[in-house]
């Protein structure tokens, strides 16, 4: 593999180092799942596996963008709206004579605009990203709801089949978008990601384009949430004005649960990528014991308190 | 003076911030090969000339030259360009980063857009080797104490290859290992041809280490000459204007006070095995290479973190304390090292400052008094010579201005036992002055201090007797016969510990 080459081994003793802090959260995670494999077996086949990889896929792709934030030291709280403006264009455009390339250009297009306009703001007027992206979630779910007031649009079979079918390709797909992710992250941009959010005054002072991080990581945030929207449509088979709200929310606790911190810098990707399958298997779970929709809810945030409420009390006792 | 083109030079610089003139035509010239110290007290335009020099500021008059030729605008990026390297007060580095990712951010090397992690590797560790840096380099720098990340912002800088380091106060936090370290590397790079700005409050470093010295006072540039012609007192006399033999309050004899530290085998934290009594009247001085239990054995006594003894009466009760609010109760107020993260709301008044420990004892009717708040912020702004309008922020205060107010304001709780983390860490020579006799006065009137420090002199000519930490444990406890820089300095490095063991 090219990414191999030209890294030495200290490429690797830094990603081993990352992993160890996480093994507690790799361990829950794998109970978890063995606890759903043993309860549903079906995750064993093929089939099974493609459904469950599909209905983590977009809470993958969403926890993703909203922690690539986090670590730079922002929050979004427009990756829902955006979501759903990715969906809505998706099934606006495939409709249409651009096709389905065409519609895959058009929500790329939305995604990095309007992520890298809120990065702008955010970082040129020194916004707080929380206000600016409160704004945008409205601004977004206005033109969604502009574009298409009522579910419509339509995204063509056999993408649906494609991406949503009897075939792991979504899991393919997100592979692909971790892969892409390491190599954005060896470039000098990406390591500035952490430096930012952390310390942002150091990280200008040693020559980091503090802006350009910040206008870059929002761009990509949005990229992902637009994808996520993409491939909810094709999920659904066409598009939605307001399929994406809950997103917003689960993409933060997703990124928390992979123990993301709140103030930039502290956490590590892979750690929110297992947060977001965490989340997920968590909800098939409670879905098949049979806990009702309301108490699923309830469960869900003690989860997510004790999930960071447990390393912190744990680092204390050993303090102590 | 046919000596070498200044690498860099500033010709008459003025810079003021909203009206207020902090730069008064000031002109500095750094040579290859010179070790060129910056000197004055805070508040003396030290940290803008810095800015102006690294082009973080540009100045509002007056020129910036870089091998002779004016520059125009001067950014972060030419100024990097030109070879500048900063070691700044404020580390620039991430935690979650590693110490190789830290060294190389911003000017990592690169194969096909990405870090090249082999190259950086090589080049970190051979820097590191240099500095002394023996962790491994893929350790993330959150996991390093403060004395070791100043080493990895050294290491940063040296990356660079600069032919222009500027260390603002780098020993602020290191262990006297680690000034030795330092002080071998500025030496080589100077051989090297590199030019080196060095500013520092502590005298002895500055001469021991720089040729030429640059003293600026308000704004304006007091002297510009070789160190040789001058010595210790005469420095300090060019920033403040004011004899030193002064600086130091003179002793009194001790008044056998109270009791009010007896512990036998305190433990707590990293501290373990601590015995010590200390009379009302008496300024003890913790002293030791930084990181040794010093804070913890503090912060043990205050109750502040979990603490065992043998037997401990402190402040005439029964401790160790489990609760801070009980060390309060006994008497105990402390000063924390970090004023501006643990001793003082930076954004909030000098007068609320002042107030905020006292607001549940000058309550009337369960409503705030004003006139009696008034009435104390008067008192307490006029005993520490705290100049000017008490409703301005904290943050717009110096330094040494902002820990007088850190430590005023424990006062009208009228506490029997001071517990001062490092006071006076990068605080100006006058207003140094002004706080020990503060304390010196303090001790007079009946209280007992126990003063953490990591400035020597200050232990020897401040304090009554000197305890030194080592490892955690006391390495030994001198009396006032024999305290010397030599002996703390000796305690500290483990020298001879058996024979001064108390």
């Amino acid at each position: 593999m090219s990414m191999a080459e030209g890294m030495g081994s200290l490429y690797f003793a830094i990603q081993r180092r990352r992993n160890r802090g996480l093994v507690g959260l790799y361990l829950v995670v794998g109970a978890f799942l063995v606890v759903y494999a043993f309860m549903f077996p079906g995750l064993l086949t093929i089939g099974g596996f493609s459904k469950f990889s599909q209905n983590w896929f977009p809470l993958a792709l969403v926890t993703m963008a909203q922690a690539l934030l986090m670590l730079n030291g922002g929050i979004s709280l427009a990756i829902g709206p955006l979501v759903s403006l990715g969906a809505v264009v998706a099934a606006l455009t495939m409709e249409g004579p651009a096709g389905v390339l065409g519609g895959l250009v058009a929500v790329v297009i939305v995604g990095l605009g309007i992520g890298a306009i809120t990065g702008a703001i955010v970082a040129y007027m020194r916004l707080p990203a929380i206000i600016v992206t409160l704004a945008g979630s409205f601004i977004i779910t206005g033109i969604a709801l502009i574009l298409l007031p009522r579910p419509g649009g339509f995204v063509p079979d056999w993408l649906s089949q494609l991406l949503a079918g009897h075939t792991p390709v979504a899991f393919g797909i997100l592979i692909l978008v971790v892969i892409g992710w390491k190599l954005f992250l060896a470039t000098p941009l990406g390591t500035g990601i952490y430096a930012v959010g952390d310390n942002p005054v150091g990280a200008f002072r040693s020559g980091v384009p503090v802006e350009r991080v910040r206008i870059v990581s929002f761009a990509l945030s949005g990229l992902l949430a637009a994808l996520a929207g993409l491939f909810v449509a094709a999920q659904t088979g066409s598009g939605d004005p307001v399929i994406g709200n809950p997103f917003t929310l689960n993409s933060i606790a997703g990124a928390v649960l992979g123990g993301v911190g709140f103030l930039g810098g502290k956490g590590a990707m892979r750690g929110a990528i297992c947060g977001s399958l965490l989340l997920s298997v968590m909800i098939n779970v409670m879905f098949f014991i049979g806990f009702p929709p309301v108490a699923q809810y309830v469960a869900q945030g003690v989860i997510i308190v004790g999930a960071v409420a447990i390393p912190e009390f744990a680092r204390r006792w050993r303090k102590a | 003076m046919d000596q070498a083109t200044p690498l860099i030079e500033a010709r008459a610089v003025s810079k003021a911030f909203f009206g207020n003139p902090v730069l008064k035509g000031v002109g500095i010239a750094l040579r290859p090969g010179r070790v060129h110290a910056l000197l004055g007290e805070n508040g003396a335009g030290k940290s803008t000339l810095i800015n102006l020099l690294s082009g973080a500021l540009q100045p509002d008059d007056g020129e910036i030259l870089i091998d002779g030729k004016p520059v125009a605008r001067l950014t972060p990026a030419s100024a990097r360009a030109a070879g500048i390297a900063v070691v700044q007060q404020e580390l620039s580095l991430a935690a979650e980063l590693s110490i190789a990712e830290n060294i190389g951010l911003g000017a990592a090397p690169r194969r096909f857009g990405m870090i090249d992690y082999g190259a950086l590797s090589r080049r970190a560790a051979e820097i590191c080797g240099l500095v002394g840096i023996t962790e491994p380099l893929d350790l993330p720098v959150g996991e390093l104490s403060l004395g070791r990340r100043q080493m990895v912002e050294i290491a940063k800088a040296l990356f660079r290859q600069p032919r222009i380091l500027i260390l603002d106060e780098p020993t602020s936090s290191l262990s006297a290992h680690e000034v030795a370290i330092l002080s071998g590397l500025v030496r080589t790079l100077a051989a090297r041809g590199i030019a080196i700005l060095y500013i520092s409050h502590r005298l002895n470093e500055v001469q021991s280490l720089c040729s030429h010295v640059t003293v600026l006072k308000d704004g304006v540039v007091t002297a510009d000459q070789s160190l040789a012609e001058v010595d210790a007192e005469g420095l300090v006399r060019l920033m403040v204007g004011r004899d030193p033999g002064e600086v130091f309050p003179p002793r009194g004899t001790p008044s056998g006070g109270e009791e009010l530290i007896d512990i036998e085998g305190f433990s707590a934290g990293m501290v373990h095995d601590v015995s010590l009594r200390a009379r009302a009247g008496e300024i003890v001085g913790i002293g030791g290479l930084v990181g040794q239990g010093q804070e913890d054995f503090m912060l043990g006594l205050y109750g502040a973190i979990d603490a065992s003894a043998r037997r401990a009466m402190i402040g005439g009760r029964p401790g160790p304390f489990a609760h801070v609010r009980a060390a309060n109760a006994a008497g105990l107020a402390y000063v924390p090292a970090d004023r501006k993260k643990e001793g003082l709301v930076l954004p909030h008044s000098i007068a609320s400052n002042l107030l905020l420990p006292s607001l549940g004892t000058l309550m009337k009717h369960g409503m705030r008094d004003r006139a009696a708040e008034a009435g104390l912020v008067a008192r307490l702004a006029e005993r520490l010579t705290i100049k000017g309008d008490t409703s301005r922020a904290v943050q717009a205060l110096s330094g040494g201005n902002q820990q007088k107010v850190a430590l005023a304001k424990w006062l009208p709780l009228v506490p029997r036992v001071l517990l001062l983390n490092d006071p006076t860490r990068g605080v100006d020579v006058g207003t140094k002055r002004e706080i020990y006799h503060m304390l010196r006065s303090f001790a007079d009137e009946g209280k007992l201090i126990l003063l953490i420090s990591s400035d020597t002199p200050e232990l020897v000519h401040l304090c009554d007797r000197v305890v030194v930490f080592r490892e955690g444990a006391v390495a030994a406890e001198l009396p006032r016969e024999a305290i010397s820089e030599e002996a703390i300095v000796g305690a500290a490095m483990g020298l001879g510990a058996k024979d001064r063991a108390a």
